[in-house]
């Protein structure tokens, strides 16, 4: 059954980007293009059906002798889960791309071409069940987080982003270079193909070569996902991009890094030590994210660290491997998209009133703009975990799934990170809008952009909504987890 | 016989690029090495990837070093 | 000539080692990148290589050629297509690269990347 839906996830804000990159001159027309269309992002998931479509309508055909099913088409996967990110991929890209159209008279096309483009390469990595499609979106999505930063105009982007690309250049090959080692033992880049060759034995799980495309492929992730030793790095990046692209660039982290890792454990969940390396690495993640959060001076630093930290609670959920742990990693993950989004668009707002983003020399912002603090006094609870919002659902859960999996010195870990959360939060929205302020400090442009206050209003009726009702994503995310995962 | 000597080519003409201290000549000899990998990929029937890499690797590629060189500088230091 | 593809192969993973020393240990940026250019293509030509068969002809079906024959002698062309991708992504993440680089000489007036990408906020930082 085809389809037609799937394939327009990916292609429309594709098509967009190109449209808008094209006819850079025309600023009105293409402001009024770009709302439409991300209207239209969140929409189409929305209404479009579960499915599978297989580009070019090749179907998968049986190998006659062996009774063994290929597919020879590039092939895209549309599911609950999928369904739920998409969606909140398209809420945040609207609300990034309003903020943007109502901050800047003249709209950039290039600028716009960069989001859409980094919307639409997300959305193919969530859909795709092609390891070399996934390969190819990752590299579009590494230049695009590139060109986000290199376009900010901060000080010290451009050395962040050749950073970043410079590690991305020579972490992509690699992961290519496991993607090879894959095509050379199965003879296939479809992931459906490749589980099928491993759970008939025609490969040795333990040969040489499986393992070094394993070891390769979880190199490229821990770049995608930033995970250390790329945890400074990403963090970097979220700190030189203005803020409301950071909002979008850590949805794209996140997305990136459970998309590959579900597809990595479709493929490797029968490596022995697998589950225990990204257990690993998540628990170094939550531990450096959050020392690192605590030195830092700068919040849009420290949001970046603690962002980095999140992510160690998502490896964590998914690296355990049963039903409920994949559950409480991917609504873990769900919700660090909307809450971190929610206070990269608040300190933004802060940056945008002072101009300043050093935390010693900020203080007593309450009285300025009460809206914005309460805003964000409500998104640093939701990310340490505080009921009822989202946060403190989806941690408990994660709290559970480890203890159930008889492991809990993970719990303790967590419950230690997220008290230490906490600390950071209180102690910067204390220096922020509690104590009285600084003689130095101008607070240049008083009136706030009404799509900023909008922005975090939606943003924050999701964390409310999500924390209130968990059982409108937990439950779908969980059949999805039992029926394709395990 | 061709193939190994192409080898050779792709092997010692990255290395001397490497080691070049005038970076318009580490541009030539990247092409170079580009256009080899090209023929190799002939050789190793791949016709329609061999035209791809004869274009990007032996022509864009070493213009955009060459580009880069003009716009900052010629030595390495 | 059957050794024509262990000799690629180890081609291949000579020329990655090779651009993965100068990414790493040369200071020059521009040699840098060059060196990011030759992973790339040691990896394009590692993926080739799996798809080479020996005595095989080039996968593009002639008529009147015959079929089952075509597909026992045929070179495995999946390999070829990724190449053809993983070779654009590679000229263009270097065009990117090319062009920061041309921004930050300007502001640095020096290729190295030791002065160019030091991590200046920290001194900052420390200093006030």
């Amino acid at each position: 059954m085809m389809n037609e839906w799937i394939p327009l996830m990916v292609v429309i804000p594709m098509l967009c980007a190109v449209i808008v990159s094209a006819f850079n001159k025309w600023s009105k027309p293409i402001k009024i293009l770009v709302v439409i269309v991300a209207i239209c992002i969140p929409i189409i998931p929305l209404i479009a059906q579960y499915g599978i479509h297989y580009f070019g309508g090749y179907a998968p055909m049986i190998d006659t002798v062996t009774g063994i099913l290929y597919h020879p088409s590039i092939t895209y996967i549309f599911n609950i889960l999928q369904k739920i990110f998409i969606f909140v991929l398209g809420i945040v890209t609207f609300l990034v791309v309003f903020i943007y159209v109502n901050k800047y008279k003249k709209a950039s096309g290039q600028y716009l071409f960069l989001i859409f483009m980094g919307t639409s390469s997300a959305t193919a990595l969530l859909l795709t069940d092609d390891i070399f499609n996934m390969f190819v979106f990752f590299e579009i999505l590494a230049l695009v987080q590139v060109g986000i930063v290199a376009a900010s105009r901060l000080e010290g982007n451009f050395e962040m982003a050749l950073r970043y690309l410079i590690l991305g250049a020579i972490g992509s090959p690699i992961m290519l270079l496991g993607i090879g080692f894959l095509l050379a033992t199965t003879g296939s880049v479809n992931i459906t193909d490749i589980v099928s060759a491993i759970q008939n034995a025609t490969i040795s799980v333990k040969s040489p070569i499986f393992l070094m495309s394993c070891g390769l492929i979880f190199f490229g992730w821990l770049y995608a996902s930033g995970l250390p030793p790329f945890h400074t790095i990403k963090s970097g990046i979220y700190s030189k991009a203005e803020p409301h692209a950071a909002a979008l660039l850590q949805c794209f982290t996140v997305i990136s890094m459970i998309s590959i890792l579900l597809i990595m454990y479709r493929i490797f969940h029968v490596v022995e030590f697998f589950e225990l390396l990204v257990v690993i690495f998540s628990a170094i993640a939550m531990i450096l994210g959050i020392t690192l959060a605590l030195t830092q001076t700068d919040f849009r630093r420290m949001i970046g660290f603690l962002a980095v930290g999140e992510l160690g609670f998502i490896g964590l959920g998914i690296g355990l491997y049963t039903q409920f742990a994949i559950t409480a990693g991917l609504f873990q993950a769900l919700n660090e998209m909307i809450i971190t989004a929610l206070l990269f668009l608040g300190f933004g707002a802060i940056v945008y009133t002072t101009g300043e983003t050093d935390t010693r020399k900020l203080g007593g912002l309450l009285q300025y703009h009460p809206k914005v603090g309460l805003m964000i006094l409500l998104g640093g609870l939701a990310m340490a975990g505080v009921p009822p919002l989202n946060g403190f659902r989806s941690k408990l859960m994660l709290i559970q799934a480890s203890l159930s999996c008889g492991y809990p010195e993970l719990s303790l870990l967590a419950i230690i990170v997220s008290i230490a959360t906490f600390v950071v939060f209180v102690k910067m929205f204390y220096t922020i809008f509690l104590r009285p302020k600084p003689k130095e400090l101008e607070i240049s442009k008083n009136d706030l952009p009404r799509s900023m206050i909008f922005a975090m209003g939606i943003l924050l009726i999701m964390i409310v909504v999500i924390g209130i009702c968990p059982n409108i994503v937990t439950y779908g995310i969980s059949q999805y987890v039992g029926g394709i995962l395990l | 016989m061709l193939e190994f000597i192409l080898m050779f080519i792709i092997i010692v003409s990255a290395i001397l690029a490497l080691i070049q201290s005038d970076l318009l000549k580490a541009a030539i000899l990247t092409g170079f090495s580009g256009g080899a990998i090209a023929v190799l990929f002939q050789i190793l029937l791949a016709p329609d990837v061999a035209l791809t890499q004869a274009i990007v690797s032996a022509a864009i590629v070493p213009v955009f070093i060459a580009l880069a060189v003009k716009k900052t500088r010629r030595d390495d230091n | 000539m059957a050794y024509t593809q262990l000799a690629v192969l180890l081609t291949s993973g000579l020329l990655v080692i090779i651009g993965l020393f100068a990414a790493i240990f040369i200071d020059n940026i521009i040699k840098k990148v060059i060196g990011i250019s030759f992973i790339e293509e040691g990896v394009n030509l590692f993926i080739i290589a799996i798809g080479y068969k020996t005595g095989g002809v080039v996968p593009i079906l002639i008529p009147g050629m015959d079929k089952s024959w075509f597909a026992t002698n045929a070179a495995y062309p999946l390999p070829f297509g990724l190449v053809l991708s993983s070779i654009v992504i590679g000229a263009s993440s270097l065009a990117v690269m090319f062009a920061i680089v041309m921004v930050l000489y300007k502001k640095y007036g020096t290729l190295k990347t030791s002065v160019m990408l030091a991590d200046h906020s920290h001194g900052s930082v420390n200093d006030e």
